[in-house]
């Protein structure tokens, strides 16, 4: 029987409404039992009752939540495993406090079947850190024609459909897959853009890319596909989660359709709420800027940061994707979009959102753990007795620099090397087994 | 953007210095004879001068990515040593060793006639080593990376690379990646550094200022890196700038530059001293922007009946390629008031001054 005691941390469960100093005893990989923490007691005071040849993992001026979810990385395997690979993925995962990811199926082939889905699942629990739900293609090689086989994937594991990188453009296609899904109780996920409209587009467009002669991405290109996935979804009633959103407008529209009691929910990137387009003017056209959604402007930014406070966001999702160095090293109009976020994610939302106040420790938790879980529909984001011992451990004032060269990613793609950021994940705990810790002296 | 502060700092400068040819042992040979001319005050060999600040002023910067930074002092003095080679090239052997020894890589990856040729002459005139490297004879096509490509050259020890690319910020990539000075000789959409400074040369030539004129810049704006170069130059200048196009070719905010935007190429022209035209590329009809050239013709196009609404003085430039009869007409592209042809020679004079420059040359020197 094994057994882990994460002590004396402050307890951050929204999902109990539990903001307090306390024990947690795992045992067998499930939250056995919670207890105030009693900082005076020994390790005598514990004998009696934590079983025999406990682990204890010291939380003392630590935050102690309830596992981290992100719902939205790019594993590349099968298929583009110079760039990443569900075992470097996963690391990369449990060094940024993540303890369940989920995977787009834009791999090579896309995961638009059983085989590819069930490939994943081995996989992850050959190799696999932490815990990996795949989602699968809503159409047939994500081209968009006709709808994958979605009740064999949903059967072997698949938590959610989406072409994501594609957006759903036929809009009777995605009617289809929005009706069909309800069958799986899954949400469908879409990359919202106008392919029309975005087309050769490598930034924002705005005042930065017509100073830097670059082709824009105008915003409109992403509240378009918005629009009509809203209603589609007030058609079918079905379930639709907004991938990455990064515009005011989107935004709006997200916040109106909830109004009206739809079942969206949306997510935005770490890169959306703490850069805008400036940074590819700063960077002198570093491709370390260029993803997709762009990075928008200032007024994209501080509405996207206003629906983190009131909860028209649901989820913070890093967009993790890796790409190798040589194929980011080109001219910026030239080179992938996309970033790597997993390793970032968490201290960049701490530094920036929670320890200035912007949102609460505890909205943070939803947005990072109660919220996609429940999105995903996945028996996580709580620290409930009973509940998977998944756990993510914060320290609020811990200090450090990114930097690449410690990623566990393959890939060294992001913009934020060299960021100083307070508040960093310092231990991951997966189904009780501690799969992450910054410092080593922390257990004994 | 222009100003790499990070390589200026480094010990590149220094050294660059230091390879500076001696100026004092060969001031005949290295001072274009008689080129200051009228306007500027004549500094004659035998009674130098006290040097002072402003003669010996050195281009700060170890690249030219762009206009957009560099300061109205910096512009002027390029334009100013611009007129001290324009000499160079009325004369019978029209050649000094200014940068004898020096080798300059034009690295062209986009087609390019005027440019390419008007920097090979100025490197020539010069008398540095010159090494064209266009992408029909090079690996590039067998898909080497800009990356790998610049290593190689680089390899070779270039001291200059001259860069056109397709790529806005192809030439920053370079600057971040190679020792040598890295001029933009025109990146994607983005800027045109030297066809500004050329445009401004010839402005400064035929109205003998810059601040205070209207200069109206009319044609696909959108695409347009001449255009980008040109209004960081000439609102740094001090003059005015009408840009005209129609809405499905002005990018988006342009006004936030700093200049007037419109659609009505009358109103762009009224009272304009300059106007410059910019090339309308028949591909854009195909993307929507116009239904034909002959509807952009009669919208848009420069006639002698339309540019009556611009000063009676007003010269008419064009960066070339012209499209005849798509954005300006025969009659005054050819006319009394253009000045397209000056604006070729006098790119040569441009060129060599920013790699005189570049190369760590001051104006003062040139004086000597």
């Amino acid at each position: 029987m094994a057994s882990l005691l994460i002590k004396g941390g402050r307890v951050i469960d929204p999902a109990t409404g539990t903001d307090a100093l306390l024990d947690l005893l795992v045992v067998d990989g499930r939250i056995a039992e919670r207890r105030p923490a009693r900082p005076g007691k020994g390790a005598s005071g514990e004998r009696g009752v934590v079983p025999a040849g406990t682990k204890v993992l010291e939380a003392a001026g630590h935050w102690v939540c309830p596992g981290f979810v992100d719902m939205h990385v790019h594993l590349r395997e099968p298929g583009q495993e110079h760039k990443e690979s569900v075992e470097t993925g996963t690391r990369a995962a449990a060094a940024g406090g993540f303890t369940s990811i989920a995977c787009m199926p834009n791999t090579e082939p896309w995961n638009d079947g059983l085989s590819v889905t069930e490939y994943i699942v081995a996989e992850a629990r050959r190799k696999g850190a932490v815990n990996v739900f795949p989602i699968g293609c809503v159409s047939k090689g994500g081209r968009g024609e006709e709808l994958a086989e979605i009740g064999d994937m949903a059967r072997s594991g698949a938590v959610a459909v989406s072409d994501d990188g594609q957006p759903v453009a036929n809009t009777y296609l995605l009617r289809m897959a929005m009706e069909y899904t309800k069958i799986f109780g899954i949400p469908l996920i879409d990359h919202c853009e106008d392919r029309d409209l975005s087309a050769g587009g490598a930034m924002h467009e705005g005042y930065v890319s017509t100073m830097l002669g670059l082709q824009g991405i105008p915003a409109a290109a992403e509240e378009v596909a918005v629009a009509a996935d809203l209603a589609v979804a007030q058609l079918t009633q079905g379930r639709l989660h907004v991938a990455h959103l990064s515009t005011r407008g989107s935004l709006e529209k997200v916040r109106q359709a909830k109004r009206e009691g739809l079942r969206v929910t949306c997510e935005v990137t770490p890169h959306h709420l703490v850069l805008t387009d400036q940074a590819v003017a700063d960077s002198d056209f570093d491709p370390n800027t260029k993803m997709n959604p762009p990075l928008r402007g200032e007024q994209d930014r501080q509405a996207l940061i206003e629906g983190l406070r009131d909860g028209t966001i649901d989820a913070v999702a890093s967009d993790h994707a890796p790409h190798h160095t040589d194929e980011k090293l080109q001219e910026f109009d030239e080179a992938p979009f996309g970033i790597i976020g997993l390793e970032t994610s968490v201290p960049l939302i701490m530094d920036r959102f929670v320890r200035q106040g912007v949102i609460t420790p505890a909205r943070f938790v939803e947005l990072m753990s109660v919220n996609p879980a429940r999105i995903l529909g996945l028996r996580k984001g709580t620290l409930a007795v009973g509940a998977d011992a998944d756990v993510t451990i914060i320290d609020p004032e811990l200090e450090r620099k990114v930097d690449v060269a410690q990623f566990r990613s393959k890939s060294r793609n992001s913009p934020f090397h060299g960021w100083a950021l307070r508040g960093w994940p310092v231990a991951t705990v997966v189904a009780g087994q501690l799969v992450h810790e910054l410092r080593a002296a922390a257990t004994r | 953007m222009l100003v790499d502060t990070k390589l200026q700092t480094s010990g590149r400068k220094t050294a660059t210095a230091g390879a500076r040819p001696s100026a004092r042992r060969s001031t005949a040979a290295r001072r274009p004879e008689g080129a200051a001319d009228a306007q500027s005050a004549r500094v004659e060999a035998a009674t130098p001068e006290p040097k002072t600040e402003k003669r010996l002023i050195a281009l700060k910067q170890n690249h030219l990515l762009g206009m957009q930074g560099l300061a109205a002092e910096e512009i002027t003095l390029i334009l100013d040593t611009a007129r001290s080679f324009a000499e160079v090239s009325t004369r019978s052997i029209k050649k000094v060793p200014t940068l004898r020894g020096r080798t300059i890589v034009n690295f062209f990856m986009e087609p390019s006639t005027r440019t390419r040729s008007s920097f090979e002459i100025a490197e020539k005139r010069l008398s540095a080593d010159a090494l064209n490297f266009s992408p029909g004879a090079s690996s590039v096509v067998k898909g080497e990376s800009l990356l790998d490509t610049a290593r190689n050259l680089e390899a070779m020890a270039p001291d200059m690379i001259v860069i056109r690319h397709k790529s806005s910020g192809a030439p920053h990539f370079l600057a971040r990646h190679c020792r040598a000075h890295i001029i933009n000789a025109g990146d994607g959409w983005h800027e045109h550094p030297t066809q500004a400074l050329l445009d401004a040369f010839t402005i400064r030539e035929k109205k003998g200022k810059l601040k205070g004129l209207r200069v109206a810049i009319i044609g696909d704006l959108m695409h347009s890196r001449v255009l980008r170069s040109n209004i960081f130059l000439l609102k740094t200048m001090g003059a005015d700038v009408v840009a005209c196009a129609p809405p499905t070719l002005t990018p988006v905010e342009l006004s936030r530059l700093g200049v007037q935007v419109t659609w009505r190429i009358d109103e762009a022209l009224e009272g304009a001293d300059v106007v410059m035209m910019l090339r309308i590329q028949r591909e854009r009809q195909k993307s929507g922007a116009f239904p034909s050239a002959r509807e952009y013709y009669n919208l848009y196009g420069l006639t002698v009946e339309r540019a009556r609404r611009a000063r009676t003085d007003a010269i008419i430039m064009h960066p070339g390629p012209m499209n005849r009869g798509v954005e300006i007409d025969s009659a005054v592209a050819d006319g009394p008031y253009s000045v397209i042809l000056d604006q070729v020679t006098n790119g040569v004079a441009v060129r060599m001054a920013v790699l005189y420059l570049l190369a760590g040359g001051t104006l003062g020197e040139l004086a000597d």
